[in-house]
């Protein structure tokens, strides 16, 4: 290994931010408060616009910081953080954690300033992953102890996730480790097996009732919302009038009828996509998707670009991460995929959720900065 | 990734094109409530603007059993219950309907007790502003005002027959609700106000009412009678001045009273008049020329028409009566005898002009009209039983309706009912002037007037109906009263109606009483209640005696 400078040599400070990454990135985040502010106009005297500014600023802050960091530098700090990630999950399901909307996925530490710990568990993993499946240096190829101990450094925040229950998030997690593997060029028969334990895996949940009424009733309504409209139908027909009757143009930012009646429950977080959808019509919702593809494009670039597998399982761990996140959230708002509470990332409220994505993006520019250095 | 993005597209393009239409009028439908705003109804008054129904501000109460956590709903239960004076499990049972989101619990309370009851703070316990109907006078005109249903109009009587003046035009608003039940905020509403209902001002005296009503309800109970009614009408303007019935409906509670006891019997029940029926046979025989007040028929207590014998009410050897004689006792064979001495077509006429067989015109709700038989279909002992009221129907107000005519001249005035109304800006707008219509000369009139007064005499079948100080013309019938349940007749329908003062008439009071069991002559049951209504009248009016003295009538000749 070739000796580099320290992650704060001035050699950082001579190369700005990756466009591809800094203008669809902070773009949503812009796009994003607009529509906070419109989803809580409602609301008078709430503070939502005002702390998501402050999540966003907060969060281009650390993007920065760790775009300025060097990878491989931040590889010896990975054990500390993942520990962290875990220590953080495990205390969101001791008494410290509080239960919003039947998760117990908050900690609280005072009024106004809690935090989501799977979020940062997210990054936690993804550098986790990164390190165990990208750091056989020249061989290429993580080995079957590689990929085992990348699942087993899975399972444990899946399980911690699973038991707050947040089904949505767990799915993340696994989606992120699926495509960490396979482009870690991890072998066909692993990723085989993979894909056989999903499938049992699957199987097992259906067979032992593992999931749970409202589950199974939210796959059925994916097909007709109309079956129960007031009830496990709620959601998915209230985003999708919402959603429709935005037309072309929309009704205009803070105009929504559906988004001023608030019909659409969790509207400035999950649902953030139908007060686009209404307010912004066709030409905002297309624009947000357009936005979001842009990002993974770029990030897509930089995972085949990097000439590390380090780097190319680390920026594709990300990729997955906001790819399956942002699709899933817009996918259940117009009906497209079952409903799962995730963020839409940078649009949706939510402080932990914003910096995480955040500095998941820093992440990525700095996988893009070192892109040439062969580890 | 391309296929990510055009199944996005896709269904973006179908949602906000292609079904956007669909979506967006389902939006409307949630979220636009049209909301009616109720029209404040009018008022009825009597005819000095004493108010016989009004419209308070009221409230329904209703819950959001959606809105109700399963552990409030004791609680909610329990002081509902104890506050609207409820049952318990009914208020439990309408909030265990979790699927409704508006359930009323109770209507028409007063705003103190519903925000009593709002300032327990329930979660999905709410109040709405609405209208109260009520009736101060309890049963006072009961069945002539009438009342109104849940919705607000009337179901009979007055509230009924001019609902459109006083409902007024309710109006209407859309509001923009959220999906949590409240207004949205900063949203517009296109809103119609509501137009007030207009007051309907009835000819009607609330003093003279109540104690019209008083004493026939009274003579009701001591007679043990099926009903009463009584009128009072002013002479010279034909104005109905009290309208009264026993049993009267309780207006503020007519879910209580029997369907029999909601209409008005004034108009509504129609009855063989009897002796009273003999002023228009009167009329018919003077006015032809026939006869005068003063001719001498040699009377028989029985006489024979066609295949049947009809006797007076009393036996008596023949005497010798004058027609005013014949009419102050009352004698059906005199009756007859003068009748003979017209054509049955003529004394048709007579009824018809005096207003039988045909609805009074005063619009009095419910009204009937009587049964007048055409001449040529009368049998011949009909044609002898009508001269004296059998045979014939009608109702208390027709009745009263000949005695105005002969008392004001001869002139009929179509009775009114209504004294006028209130324009849209409050203003009082009196009725039209009733029609006028002569039916008998003016000396006709009088010379009954006369023998009506000396029916009132001692002598006359009426002595009960006197008033101390001033001269009253009336007369008695005591009439066979036909029952469906006996399929003939049973019973009497006892009658007073008269006039006062008779050397200038102001009022006319009629009182007929059905099925009385203690007496049933009508100068025994009926007179003594014209007398108490007609005494308390003439001093409600301040009609002072005339302090003339009724002149020396000769009843019977040589006596």
């Amino acid at each position: 290994m070739t000796p580099l400078p320290a992650w704060s040599a001035p050699f950082a400070a001579r190369t700005p931010m990756d466009p591809g990454l800094l203008v669809p990135s902070a773009a949503l985040a812009g796009i994003g408060l607009l529509l906070v502010g419109s989803a809580t106009r409602a609301d008078p005297g709430s503070v939502f616009v005002q702390r998501q500014a402050f999540s966003v600023c907060l969060g281009l802050a650390l993007m920065w910081l760790v775009s300025r960091s060097e990878p491989r530098v931040l590889r010896a700090y990975v054990p500390v953080v993942y520990l962290l990630g875990i220590a953080g999950l495990v205390a969101v399901l001791t008494p410290l954690g509080r239960t919003v909307n039947g998760s117990q996925a908050w900690i609280v530490l005072g009024p106004g300033l809690g935090f989501q710990p799977s979020e940062f568990a997210k990054v936690a993993t993804i550098l986790a992953l990164a390190g165990v499946l990208g750091g056989r240096g020249d061989s290429g190829r993580p080995g079957g102890r590689a990929v085992l101990l990348a699942l087993a450094l899975t399972a444990a925040p899946v399980l911690l996730i699973a038991m707050e229950p947040d089904f949505g998030t767990a799915l993340v997690f696994c989606a992120v480790t699926i495509g960490m593997i396979t482009l870690s060029g991890a072998r066909m028969r692993w990723l085989a097996g993979l894909a056989a334990l999903s499938g049992l895996g699957l199987v097992l949940m259906w067979r032992l009732a593992l999931l749970r009424p409202y589950q199974l009733r939210r796959l059925s309504v994916l097909l007709d919302p109309e079956a129960d409209p007031l009830g496990s139908g709620y959601h998915a027909t209230q985003a999708r009038i919402a959603v429709g009757s935005g037309e072309v143009f929309g009704t205009g930012l803070f105009r929504g009828g559906q988004t001023a009646g608030h019909f659409v429950p969790e509207q400035h977080t999950d649902f953030i996509f139908t007060v686009a959808g209404e307010e912004l019509g066709f030409l905002g919702a297309a624009s947000i998707v357009l936005l979001v593809t842009l990002l993974l494009l770029r990030g897509l670039w930089i995972t085949a670009s990097s000439a590390s597998s380090y780097g190319t399982v680390l920026a594709g761990g990300v990729i997955c991460w906001l790819a399956f996140q942002a699709f899933v959230n817009m996918g259940m708002t117009i009906g497209i995929v079952p409903i799962t509470g995730l963020p839409l990332p940078f649009v949706s409220y939510g402080g932990s959720a914003i910096v995480a994505a955040f500095a998941a993006v820093g992440l990525l520019d700095a996988v893009n900065r070192t892109r040439e250095a062969v580890p | 990734m391309a296929f990510v993005l055009s199944l996005f597209a896709g269904r973006l393009i179908q949602l906000q094109g292609l079904d956007s239409k669909v979506l967006q009028a389902k939006a409307a439908l949630q979220r636009v409530q049209p909301e009616t705003l109720p029209a404040r109804r009018g008022s009825i008054t009597d005819v000095s603007g004493k108010q016989l129904a009004v419209t308070d501000d009221a409230r329904e109460i209703y819950v959001d059993p959606a809105d109700v956590t399963p552990a409030a709903r004791d609680e909610i239960a329990t002081t509902l219950a104890l506050e609207l004076n409820l049952r318990k499990e009914d208020i439990a049972a309408k909030l265990a309907k979790t699927t409704q989101r508006y359930i009323v619990v109770a209507r028409n309370i007063d705003p103190p007790r519903a925000n009593k009851i709002m300032n327990y703070q329930f979660k999905g316990v709410g109040t709405k502003a609405t209208y109260r109907r009520s009736y101060p006078g309890d049963t006072l005109a009961g069945g002539l005002i009438g009342f109104v249903g849940f919705d607000g109009h009337g179901l009979s009587g007055i509230e009924q027959t001019y609902d459109k003046v006083l409902a007024g035009q309710d109006g209407k608003q859309s509001v923009e609700i959220g999906g949590d039940g409240q207004r949205i905020p900063m949203t517009r509403t296109s809103r119609q106000a509501p137009v007030p209902g207009r007051d309907v001002r009835l000819t009607i005296d609330r003093d003279i009412q109540y104690a019209a009503q008083e004493a026939i309800a009274k003579q009701v109970r001591a007679s043990d009678a099926r009903s009463g009614s009584v009128i009072v009408m002013d002479i010279k303007t034909g104005q109905i001045v009290a309208m009264a019935n026993a049993p009267e409906v309780d207006l503020n509670d007519w879910q209580s009273a029997p369907e029999a006891d909601w209409g008005n019997r004034a108009v509504s029940e129609v009855f063989e008049p009897g002796s009273t029926n003999k002023v228009i046979t009167a009329a018919g025989a003077i006015e032809s020329g026939a006869v005068t007040p003063e001719t001498v028929f040699r009377v028989p207590d029985h006489i024979t028409c066609a295949d049947r014998e009809i006797s007076d009410a009393h036996p008596h050897a023949p005497e010798p009566l004058t027609f005013t004689g014949i009419i102050a006792e009352s004698s059906n064979v005199g009756t007859i005898m003068a009748a003979r001495q017209i054509t049955d077509q003529r004394l048709y006429n007579m009824f018809r002009s005096f207003g039988f067989g045909a609805k009074s015109g005063a619009g009095v709700p419910g009204e009937e009209e009587g049964l007048l038989p055409a001449y040529q279909d009368w049998s011949g002992s009909q044609r002898c039983t009508i001269a004296y009221g059998q045979g014939i129907s009608v109702t208390a107000l027709q009745m009263a309706s000949v005695y105005q005519t002969i008392a004001n001249g001869g002139v009929r005035i179509t009775p009114s009912i209504i004294a006028g109304t209130t324009d849209e800006q409050g203003h009082f707008v009196a009725a039209a002037a009733p029609k006028q219509t002569r039916v008998v000369s003016q000396t006709t009139a009088e010379g009954i007037a006369g023998m009506l007064e000396a029916a009132v005499g001692h002598d006359g079948t009426g002595t009960a109906a006197s008033i101390d100080g001033y001269r009253v013309a009336g007369k008695t019938g005591t009439a066979m009263r036909y029952d469906e349940k006996c399929k003939g007749y049973c019973g009497y329908t006892a009658t007073f109606v008269g006039f006062t003062p008779a050397d200038a008439p102001r009022l006319v009071a009629l009182a007929v009483i059905q099925d009385p069991k203690n007496g049933h002559y009508g100068g025994e049951v009926a007179a003594p209640v014209f007398k108490d209504v007609m005494t308390f009248a003439l001093k409600s009016r301040k009609i002072p005696p005339t302090g003339t003295k009724a002149p020396h009538v000769v009843l019977r000749a040589g006596g």
